[in-house]
Parts: C-alpha cells; sequence; structure tokens
C-alpha cells in the first residue's frame, strides 16, 4: 500500500516533468532555426542501421531542423543495464532504439516518453502486427521502426539432388521434402537445434497459444496449454531431421557456419545469417535459397516470431520537440523504404513491402509478417529470457524424452518466479 | 607478484634478518631512539592516511551505498525514477530461504575448495620442479608459465572458449583423434559438470604460475646448510622435504592459499563468460548469482542483499587465516 | 650423488610437456588469429599457420574509436598503478616499520579490503557517480581502479619493505640521513622488484576491468579496450579468427610487460615472498 503511494507519486512527478520538457520543446520550435546549435543524440544497436539510411536521414535532419544528430552504436552486450541506467541520467540519449519485446518493460518503468501525437500524426498506416509491441496499457510508448522475421534457408544443389522441384507450401510438404532428402543425399535435412526458441514461439503463434495466463492478477506459466504441447511436437518432428545438438541455441555454433560446409539441406534462421554462411564459404553463395516457412495450409505461412525495434523517446531528454522530428524524418516512407531495402527487413507499413523486390530473404520474410507474433507483451517477459530461459530448458526437456507435459511441469516453478518478480 | 607472508612459525633462517626482536649487533644510536618515538607517534597515522581515506571514500563508501541498497525494492522503474522504496529485510529474507541461495553457497564453496586444492598442489609441484631443473630448462618452463600468467582474463576465457568449441575446437579434436571418437562433436557447456571442468581447467592454468614462480623464488632462500645438515642427519629425498623444505615454506604456502581462496571464489569473468552460469544455473557461483539476481535480472536490491551475503561467505572462509594474522601481529613489534 | 639417466631425464620431460600446457593456449590465439579462416574452421586443426594474414586483425582495429579506446585504457591504467603505488609505499612503510596503536586493525582492514567482490558493487557505484555528476569522465575509473588493487599492493610492498634489513636504514640514519632521506636513498632503490611485482598485478587488474566502465562510460569517447573486445564475442558470434586478434592485440601490451619486468620481478620475489 505504502509503496502503490510512493509508486503513484513517481508518476505523478514523472509526467510532470514530461509535461515540462514537452513545454520547452515548444519553445524551442519558434524559428525555422530554433533547434540551431543543439545536438540529437540516437542509440542504435550494432547491425541495425545500414550505413547509407544512417548517412542520409542525418542529411536530412541536419538540413530541416538545423541541428545536429549523431547516431552511437551501442553493442548487444550488456545493453539492458546500460538503457536502464542510461534512462535514469539526467542527460540520456534521447532517441533510443529498444526491442520490440522490451519495449513493454520500459514503458512500465516511466523512463519511455508518450507519443500519441506522434502515432496520430504519422502512424496511422503502421502495421498492427509490428506497432503492438509499441503501445503498454494503452499508451504509444514508441514509434515501430522495422520488424524480420525467419524464413527456412535452404541449399537448392542438395534439394535438385534430391529430387525436390519445387518449394514446399505446406507442413507436410516440407517434411515430405526434408524425408526424401535424408533418404536421397548423405546430407543432414535440416538443421535445427534443441533450443531455437524464436522458432518455437512462432510456431506457438501458428497453434494459437499463449505462454502465459492471468492467474488473479498474476501472470502465470501457461506451458502446459496442448496448444503449446502441439506446437513443441511440431517442433520436435522437425528436430527428428536433425543431428544439431538438443540444448543449444542456433547461435552456438552459428547454425550459418554449419550449414556453409554444404552438407545440410535448410535451417530456420533470418536472412542475414546467409551472410555468415557465405563469409565461411563464398562458394555457398549460389546455392542458398530462401522460402517463407510453411503452414499447415498452403494459403497461411508458419506463425513466426516478428523480432524488431522500436524507436523510443527518452523521457528525461530535453529535447522532446527535435526527437520526434527526428521520427518523422526517419520513418517517412522515403527512409523507412530506404530502410527495408538496403537493411533487407520488413517495414513498419505494409505498403512498403514492395522495397523489398530484389531481395529474395525479404521477399520470403514479409508474407508471414502480417499474422505474425511476439513473446508475451508483458513487462514480466523480460526476467525469462534472462539466460537460463525455462522455456528453453522445456524445449530442451521435450525433445530429450520427456512428455510436453512433465516438462511443462519441471520448469513452471522457474517461470512463474520469474513472472512474480517484483517490478 | 610476491606474497605478503604472514611468518607463523620464525624458522631457523629468518631471525636474523626478520623484523621484531632486537636485530643483533644493532646499530642504532640512544638518542636517536627518543626522535623515534615521538615521531612514530603521529607519522604511521600520516602515512596511513592516503590509503584509509581512499579505501574509506571509494570502497567504504560504495560498501554503505550497497548496504543501504540491499534493504530497498530497486528495480527498473525505481533506478531510472529515482525512488527510493524501503522493504525492510525482505531481499535478505527472500534470499536466505531460497533453495537457490544455499545451493550456490555450496557450490561455490566446493568449487573454490577444489581449484585451490589442485592450485596449491599443481603449483608446489612445479615450483619444485623449477628448482631441480637445468637453468636452460627452467628458463623454457619459466617462459610458458609467465605467459600463461600474463594473459588477462578476458582474453584468456576467450580463447578457452575457442579450445573447447563444439564443433572445430582443438579439444575435441585431440580427444577424437586419441581415440576417443564420442568426444569429436563434445558439447562442454552443455552439462554442469563439463563446463565446471572446462572453468577449472581455465582457472587452474591460469593460476598456477603465481604459484609455481613464487613457490621457486621461495626455495632458492633456503639455505643449503639446512640440507646439508639434514643430510648428515642421514635424511633423504622425502625426508629433507618434509624437515626443511616444507616448514621453511609453510608461511608462505599459507599466504598464498589465502589469496587463491580469495581470487578463485571472487573469479566472475571466468565463469560467467563461459557459460554465464549455465546450463540452467547450474554453475553459477556465489558472485555469478550475484550479478544475475541483481544486474542481469534488474533486482538491484536484491542483488545487493547477496552481494553483502557473498562477502559474509568469503569472509568466514578466510576467517581462519585472519585469526592467525591477528594472533601473530600481536607478538610482532 | 650421481642420478641415473632416468631421473635427469624425467623433469626435463615433464618441463617439457608442461610448457607446451601453458603455452599452447596462447600460441594457439596467435595462429589463429593469423590463420584465414578456412584454416580456422577446418576439420583437421591446422597446427602451424602457414600462409599468414593480417585480415583478422584489420577487422579487429576496424573498430570506431579504437585508437582513442587505446588511449583510454593506457592512461587509466597507468594512472592508476601510479597512484596506488604512492599510496601503497607510504601505507607499507607504516605497517612494516612501525609501531603503533591499531596496526592490527588497519593490516586486517586491508585484508579485508581484499576481498570487495566488485562486479557485484558496481550498480551502488554507479549511483554515487551518477549522483556526483561524474559519469563519462576518467577520473572516477582511475580512482576505483586503484583502489582495487590497493590492498593487494599494501600488504605486498610491506612484506617487501619487511624483507630489507633494518640496519641499511639504520646505518644510514647514522650516517646522518634523515629517516625520509633514509628512506629514499637506500629502501627505495631495494623496493624496486617489489615495486615493479605489484604494478604488474595493478596493470592486469585495471586494463581488464570491464563491468564498471560499462555502465560508468557510455560515451564511446570515454571507453575502454575490454569492452571492445567484449563486443567482439556478441558482435562476431564465432568468428574466431576476428575475436582472437581481438584478444591477441588486448593481450600484447600485458605479455610484453610480464616478459620484460618478470626477471626483475622475479628476482625480488625472493625477498617479498619469504622473509615476512
Amino acid at each position: 500500500m505504502k509503496r502503490g503511494l510512493i509508486a503513484a507519486t513517481g508518476v505523478a512527478a514523472m509526467l510532470v516533468s514530461v509535461a515540462a520538457c514537452g513545454s520547452d520543446g515548444d519553445d524551442d520550435k519558434a524559428g525555422a532555426d530554433g533547434y540551431k546549435g543543439q545536438t540529437l543524440t540516437v542509440w542504435v544497436m550494432d547491425g541495425s542501421s545500414p550505413d547509407g539510411w544512417t548517412k542520409d536521414v542525418k542529411a536530412a535532419f541536419e538540413k530541416k531542423t538545423g541541428a545536429k544528430l549523431k547516431f552511437e552504436i551501442q553493442q548487444w552486450n550488456g545493453i539492458q543495464q546500460k538503457v536502464t541506467t542510461a534512462l535514469s541520467e539526467s542527460n540520456p540519449p534521447d532517441v533510443l532504439e529498444i526491442g520490440n519485446t522490451q519495449t513493454p518493460s520500459y514503458a512500465q518503468t516511466g523512463g519511455l516518453a508518450e507519443l500519441g501525437d506522434l502515432k496520430k500524426s504519422i502512424g496511422a498506416d503502421w502495421s498492427e502486427s509490428i506497432n503492438k509491441s509499441a503501445v503498454y496499457d494503452g499508451k504509444q510508448y514508441a514509434a515501430p521502426w522495422y520488424a524480420a522475421n525467419r524464413v527456412v534457408l535452404y541449399n537448392k544443389k542438395i534439394w535438385a539432388e534430391a529430387g525436390i522441384k519445387d518449394t514446399p507450401k505446406t507442413r507436410t510438404e516440407f517434411f515430405q521434402d526434408l524425408d526424401a532428402i535424408k533418404k536421397k543425399t548423405d546430407a543432414e535435412p535440416i538443421y535445427l537445434p534443441g533450443q531455437n526458441w524464436y522458432f518455437f514461439d512462432g510456431l506457438t503463434i501458428g497453434t494459437g497459444a499463449d505462454l502465459v495466463k492471468k492467474d488473479g492478477d498474476k501472470w502465470v506459466s501457461n506451458l502446459a496449454d496442448p496448444k503449446v504441447g502441439k506446437a513443441m511436437d511440431i517442433y520436435k518432428q522437425y528436430q527428428s531431421f536433425s543431428k544439431a545438438p538438443k540444448d543449444k541455441d542456433e547461435a552456438t555454433p552459428q547454425q550459418g557456419e554449419v550449414f556453409a560446409k554444404g552438407k545440410t539441406g535448410a535451417f530456420i534462421g533470418m536472412g542475414w545469417e546467409a551472410g555468415i554462411a557465405i563469409k565461411a564459404n563464398p562458394k555457398i553463395e549460389k546455392d542458398i535459397g530462401y522460402f517463407t516457412i510453411p503452414g499447415e495450409t498452403a494459403g497461411k505461412p508458419e506463425g513466426v516470431f516478428l523480432g524488431g525495434s522500436n524507436l523510443a523517446v527518452a523521457a528525461g531528454s530535453e529535447k522532446q520537440e527535435l526527437a520526434k522530428e527526428f521520427l518523422k524524418i526517419a520513418l517517412n516512407d522515403t527512409y523507412e523504404g530506404q530502410l527495408a531495402k538496403e537493411g533487407g527487413v520488413i517495414p513498419n507499413k505494409e505498403s512498403l513491402q514492395a522495397q523489398l523486390k530484389g531481395n529474395p530473404a525479404g521477399q520470403a520474410a514479409a508474407p508471414a509478417a502480417a499474422t505474425g507474433g511476439t513473446t508475451p507483451l508483458i513487462p514480466e517477459w523480460a526476467a525469462v529470457e534472462n539466460a537460463p530461459n525455462p522455456v528453453k530448458t522445456y524445449m530442451t526437456a521435450v525433445l530429450t524424452g520427456k512428455s510436453p507435459a512433465e516438462a511443462a511441469k519441471s520448469v513452471e516453478d522457474e517461470l512463474n518466479k520469474r513472472l512474480s518478480q517484483e517490478r | 607478484m610476491a606474497v605478503a607472508t604472514e611468518r607463523q612459525d620464525p624458522g631457523p633462517v629468518a631471525a636474523g634478518v626478520r623484523r621484531g626482536g632486537p636485530p643483533p649487533g644493532t646499530r642504532r644510536p640512544a638518542p636517536g631512539a627518543a626522535g623515534r618515538a615521538r615521531l612514530t607517534g603521529a607519522a604511521p597515522y600520516l602515512l596511513l592516511l592516503p590509503a584509509l581515506a581512499a579505501t574509506a571514500l571509494l570502497l567504504g563508501w560504495p560498501l554503505v551505498k550497497d548496504g543501504l541498497l540491499s534493504f530497498q525494492n530497486l528495480n527498473m522503474r525505481q533506478l531510472i525514477q529515482h525512488l527510493t522504496e524501503w522493504n525492510g529485510v525482505d531481499n535478505y529474507r527472500e534470499a536466505l530461504t531460497s533453495e537457490d541461495f544455499w545451493r550456490v553457497t555450496l557450490r561455490s564453496v566446493i568449487f573454490t575448495a577444489v581449484n585451490v586444492v589442485l592450485i596449491m598442489l599443481f603449483g608446489t609441484l612445479i615450483g619444485l620442479l623449477l628448482a631441480r631443473l637445468g637453468s636452460k630448462m627452467r628458463l623454457l618452463l619459466s617462459v610458458g608459465l609467465v605467459l600463461a600468467w600474463a594473459m588477462p582474463t578476458i582474453a584468456a576465457t576467450t580463447v578457452f572458449q575457442w579450445l573447447f568449441a563444439t564443433r572445430f575446437g582443438v579439444v575435441n579434436w585431440v580427444l577424437d583423434a586419441l581415440g576417443w571418437h564420442s568426444m569429436a562433436h563434445y558439447n562442454w557447456t552443455g552439462g554442469q559438470f563439463s563446463t565446471f571442468f572446462v572453468i577449472t581447467v581455465l582457472i587452474v592454468w591460469g593460476s598456477i604460475p603465481f604459484v609455481a614462480i613464487n613457490l621457486y623464488a621461495a626455495t632458492t632462500t633456503i639455505p643449503g646448510e639446512l640440507y646439508e645438515a639434514a643430510a648428515l642427519d642421514g635424511a633423504g629425498g622425502w625426508k629433507s622435504f618434509t624437515s626443511v623444505t616444507f616448514p621453511f615454506l609453510k608461511p608462505f604456502l599459507l599466504a598464498t592459499t589465502f589469496l587463491e581462496v580469495i581470487w578463485v571464489f571472487k573469479a566472475f569473468t571466468q565463469v560467467f563468460a563461459i557459460n554465464e552460469g549455465g546450463p540452467d544455473r547450474l554453475t553459477e557461483t556465489l558472485p555469478v548469482y550475484a550479478f544475475i539476481e541483481g544486474v542481469g535480472n534488474q533486482h538491484y536490491g536484491m542483488g545487493a542483499a547477496i552481494s553483502l551475503l557473498t562477502i559474509a561467505v568469503l569472509l568466514a572462509l578466510t576467517s581462519y587465516y585472519l585469526r592467525i594474522v591477528l594472533r601473530q601481529e600481536e607478538d610482532e613489534l | 650423488m650421481k642420478r641415473s639417466p632416468l631421473a635427469r631425464l624425467w623433469p626435463n620431460a615433464a618441463a617439457v610437456v608442461l610448457f607446451l600446457g601453458f603455452v599452447f593456449p596462447v600460441y594457439w590465439m596467435f595462429t589463429t588469429a593469423l590463420k584465414p579462416t578456412s584454416d580456422i574452421i577446418s576439420e583437421d586443426p591446422v597446427w602451424f599457420p602457414t600462409g599468414g594474414t593480417l585480415e583478422h586483425f584489420q577487422k579487429a582495429m576496424d573498430a570506431e574509436n579504437f585508437w582513442t579506446l587505446v588511449g583510454n585504457s593506457f592512461i587509466v591504467t597507468l594512472s592508476a598503478v601510479g597512484l596506488s603505488l604512492l599510496i601503497a609505499l607510504l601505507a607499507s612503510f607504516a605497517l612494516a616499520r612501525m609501531r603503533f596503536k591499531g596496526r592490527r586493525g588497519f593490516l586486517v582492514t586491508f585484508m579485508i579490503a581484499q576481498m570487495a567482490p566488485w562486479e557485484v558493487l558496481v550498480i551502488a557505484i554507479y549511483m554515487l557517480v551518477r549522483d556526483g555528476d561524474m559519469l563519462n569522465s576518467l577520473l572516477p575509473l582511475t580512482l576505483f581502479y586503484m583502489v582495487m588493487v590497493l590492498p593487494f599492493t599494501i600488504l605486498t610492498l610491506r612484506a617487501y619493505v619487511a624483507a630489507i634489513p633494518k640496519e641499511l636504514e639504520e646505518s644510514a640514519m647514522v650516517d646522518g640521513c634523515t629517516r625520509p632521506q633514509a628512506f629514499i636513498r637506500v629502501i627505495f632503490p631495494l623496493l624496486a622488484p617489489g615495486l615493479m611485482a605489484t604494478s604488474l598485478f595493478g596493470f592486469i587488474t585495471a586494463w581488464n576491468e570491464f563491468p564498471l566502465v560499462l555502465i560508468l562510460n557510455k560515451d564511446p569517447g570515454a571507453q575502454t579496450l575490454p569492452l571492445w573486445l567484449s563486443s567482439f564475442q556478441t558482435a562476431f558470434g564465432d568468428d574466431w579468427g576476428a575475436t582472437m586478434a581481438a584478444a591477441s592485440l588486448f593481450a600484447i601490451p600485458i605479455l610484453l610487460l610480464f616478459l620484460f619486468l618478470q626477471r626483475k620481478a622475479v628476482g625480488g620475489l625472493t625477498s617479498g615472498a619469504v622473509k615476512g
């Protein structure tokens, strides 16, 4: 009760300060050159923004506002505490890239500015599946920047060797193809380690399962739900075609490097992972093909986890208006389209998907985006994904012989503990 | 690097040079003594002042702050909004009643014990070996030891990940080549025991040089006459070791063990970087546990409480040695 | 006493085996860094690189601000080590040579200070530094690194000071030196090995420090090399060539320093290690 009171006061204080910042911004807006002499700092993650995009956006922004723009590339290592502490500082970065699934936890801290008016002015046609993560408690706390989802990367040579003419349109066809590779070639049909958890998350989205459910006012594990079990069965079926370790994820070893050896029929990964394979073995480039992960029926692709990022404005930034100016420029059709084109990522609007033309990986990914989903968009979820992610533990348990129900039971306590951690 | 040795047993040799007891044949002038007494009034405190001030300000203050945080509910939101939410002893209660904490504590103690025993045992053996080698071979081995010793922890950890990599890792290749084919693609970080094995090899590899080189240096100060005397008494190799070498080195070994206990117990980079405490949190030692609970899960108050408990455990582990130091310093000077 | 050939052989054989064991990881780091990628990910390890490439090193050094980071690392490390030596010298002299009330207490204080688990204190430190408005500066970093190595430096130097026969100092005083003069002229030169040994320890500790700089200094202009090295592991995943090149670059200054100082330091260990 006391804590609630303190928390409420805190939020009130925060709102006041945001309001104050907002009015500062309004003052600044006075002249066209009102921003002159200011510098806007933008944190983007390593690998997110292509060079051409960065350069063009910077030029456009500086021309329009007269202010300077500074992109600071952030490394992934320790990024969460870095962002948390940065948001607590008096001079935080003004705009930050925040992973879509992490946005709710930052939104609930009060560290992000509310962007409802921005959504009104430029966000009318943001894809709903992509924008979902930027909304918390009914309020817009970030602007969707881009999304990315997994596709099947396959080795055309091996598929041809197995006598497969066309890429599969349904999951059943896909399994038949894998079986053909297994029988007719000496290649591993698919490389799928036991803990490719985002692929599994996509499968649960496909079966309509929820990983968590509400129990009173608390979130608890829903892994025992038969729909989750069904998704896991599908995963297990895929995994039975692979010799990959059951207790590792797709990054150890990098599945692209395994694929690069040319002895693997396919793997499920991000489009850019082809680059890893090509780097390890340039000769593989001409053999790599992509297709959308097929679903149960031909018309509807498999559910996918939509990774991606939002751009948020720090509540403590003193340049709220300038930050919004930046977002208006960076997210307009020209630059959002350029990002999709250069980066091969799914843009935040369906109308811009045409920019993916000429990018086979992006084109394979795009069809699934509309029906994609994310991990549960609750602040509590962030704790679940901290290593060791209990869902990964669950996956390994099922793959090594436990029934989904048993496996769910064995990790439930840990999962619930993490979901109930005080915020 | 040398070890601050707290001499327990004066040993036969050092008495002459040892501080304390009136040095034989001292030329201390009588008038000087009075001057010294005056000088020693404030001087030691003045000399210690910078060190104490720095320690109090830069270590004491953060510790106090950490203590205060440990009684707070401090998560992302509170940190970002600069809120202070006291929650009494909740963090301590939660930590101390959780099975995890005790399991991790026990694991840390065993982990420390195993590593320290291995380090001291092999460090001592290699140190004695150095003493036995000819000068060329000694130089060769010393260079090897120094290279291992000098590898920065982060770099060494990275290298060991590469050595033990599942695919293309040279360790697996060697095991396979030696006929142990099931190890060809062995995943070292897949299990608790194998992960600890890698961490232990890394730590022991990196820590032995310190012990071995210092121990060798120490043996060179054992006067030859002692061995001659022992030989006259008919002592063989083993006997002269137990009657001369070991007693002479005992204080050194004790001090080194103390340091190794601290260093191994606190080892963070090695344990964390190899497998981030995994699989399934089964290789978390106390510092890693404090870090994951506090910083990783962003429950900073909880992390603070665990970090203070970690210090308490370490103090308990080293209390034996600290007591010896206290007792012995009483007799000195 | 003549030893049988076998008895002479086994220590040498053991030495060679141990040498290989200790050197191999270092060797493997450097050779991996120099090998072309195809040799790194090959089913059979390439033990001796044939064609070397500097490609991995280029990639590693290609990082933005690389030289700023190098500069920062050196500034912070050298200042931290220098300061701690200075402060420790004063303190160790008092602890080794003087008799005063509370001496044991101070000694134990430093022993306990040595146990501080810095990794888990970072948030407390961060909040103090943040509230003192000192973020993104090399100064707090330097000071904290200094204190991280201070206890060890004091305790070790104390042993070195204690090992220097008092008579030397006293005879200097008889010859008309004041105590500080005696210290500077007589003791200080004899302490050189001790100073080197402790500075090695300080150097390696400060050079390695990672968790603190990660959250104190978010401005890329105020960061240090460990951040750069650790970013490799995540940014390049299993790109072992570049990672090993980065690790090599990171290790080289320390390896050189050790090889350069170790002879003198080890010589000095004799006094420091035993004659506590």
